[in-house]
């Protein structure tokens, strides 16, 4: 059992567990809840067995609860047709236009994140979100390099096959 | 297909650029800190920033490194514990006088000899090595001498040589002076001699001539008879 001084973990890894939190969420209150929950399981995990590297175990635990919220919030508003944040959309931007379909493109790669499995989406998100290399995805999955590779072209597959059905949608 | 591809880079691109805002704010943190307190329950391995004490570390630290730090421990205490058991030492002042004088007179002893045999190999050395130089000398002063007196013989020889060709050169233009003179003499007298028989043959054809061109006058002339020198 590691004695773990929860105060300095948090200032030290809270900037990449917060950022993580919200870009894939898009919303502080959702970021801030998928925070404290990643920080309450990285305890449970640390009361379990020892923690080696911090920084990957975060940015893994903050990836999937954010893409669990996401699940979470696409299921029940399945029905709801999805549409970007169009208040947001300042007006007098030079080009409103590109920033609304900029902010649909996230939106919808949040959504199709969700119908990724969990352990593809979490190495996709740590590899093109987080810039992560090969090596430190698979330390924090626990899996080999060539398999975060292979789940990191499978995601990249999935993620083209649900761009390509929306298109033609 | 590529059209795809550009539009999940460019949906990642998206996502990436989208403004997020500073965080986590500092009530956040506090919350988080509060709800992990809460979480940790009775566990103790929550610390929020205080000193993490021996005990904290001891309840803390995995069995490995307590066998490790026990058996450091233990270790200690052993060569403590020999250290402290082991017998005093004798007393050296008393040891040093005791061994001084035999040591000093050995060690005289050792340096006597020492000495001695230094010096006869130093005698022996030295008087091979004089032998050698004298030796070395002699060779070199030999070499010497007989590399000069040959150059003084070499000198001698064609002073002699020299001068044998001088008088030689001598005797040939004096040889050749007097065959020189002999013939300019023998041209002189056979010119004399041609000159001298060139003059008696006119004066002889002279006389010759004046002889058959001679006659008697009448009155002296005696009787043919008479006159023994009448050819006629």
């Amino acid at each position: 059992m590691q004695v773990i001084d929860w105060q300095v973990i948090i200032e030290k890894h809270g900037p990449t567990v917060w950022q993580t939190a919200y870009r894939l969420l898009g919303d502080s209150d959702d970021a801030a809840d998928c925070f404290q929950e990643t920080f309450v399981c990285a305890l449970e995990i640390s009361q379990r067995q020892r923690i080696r590297s911090f920084s990957g175990l975060l940015t893994r635990l903050a990836t999937t609860r954010a893409i669990d919220q996401l699940r979470r919030r696409f299921r029940q508003s399945h029905c709801n047709a999805v549409s970007a944040d169009w208040d947001a959309v300042p007006s007098t931007s030079p080009g409103p236009a590109q920033m609304a379909q900029q902010q649909e493109l996230a939106a919808r790669l949040r959504e199709s994140l969700t119908q990724l499995p969990p352990q593809e989406a979490q190495a996709f998100c740590m590899r093109y979100l987080n810039d992560m290399s090969y090596r430190q995805i698979a330390k924090a999955l626990g899996i080999k390099t060539n398999a975060a590779g292979v789940l990191l072209h499978r995601a990249k597959a999935k993620l083209r096959q649900s761009f390509e059905l929306s298109l033609k949608e | 297909m590529e059209e795809n591809e550009n539009i999940v880079e460019k949906a990642v691109k998206a996502l990436k650029n989208e403004q997020t805002p500073p965080g986590p704010s500092q009530e956040l943190a506090d919350a988080t800190i509060a709800k992990l307190t809460e979480a940790s329950g009775q566990s103790n391995n929550v610390t929020t920033g205080k000193r993490i004490w021996f005990i904290d570390w001891l309840k803390a630290t995995n069995s490995f490194t307590k066998v490790a730090a026990a058996a450091v421990l233990l270790i200690i205490a052993g060569y403590a514990t020999g250290r402290l058991t082991s017998p005093q030492p004798p007393d050296m002042k008393q040891l040093q006088d005791a061994l001084e004088p035999a040591i000093r007179s050995r060690l005289l002893d050792e340096m006597k000899q020492y000495w001695q045999l230094a010096l006869t190999s130093s005698y022996a050395q030295l008087k091979s090595e004089l032998s050698q130089q004298y030796r070395s000398d002699l060779n070199q002063f030999a070499a010497y001498t007989l590399a000069a007196s040959g150059a003084a013989t070499n000198q001698l020889l064609e002073e002699l040589i020299e001068s044998i060709n001088a008088a030689q050169t001598h005797d040939r233009q004096w040889f050749t002076t007097a065959i020189e003179q002999i013939e300019l003499n023998r041209l002189r007298d056979n010119a004399q001699l041609t000159n001298a028989f060139a003059s008696f043959a006119v004066q002889t054809e002279q006389d010759m001539a004046r002889l058959f061109s001679y006659t008697q006058p009448d009155s002296s002339v005696p009787n043919e008879s008479e006159n023994p020198n009448n050819l006629n």
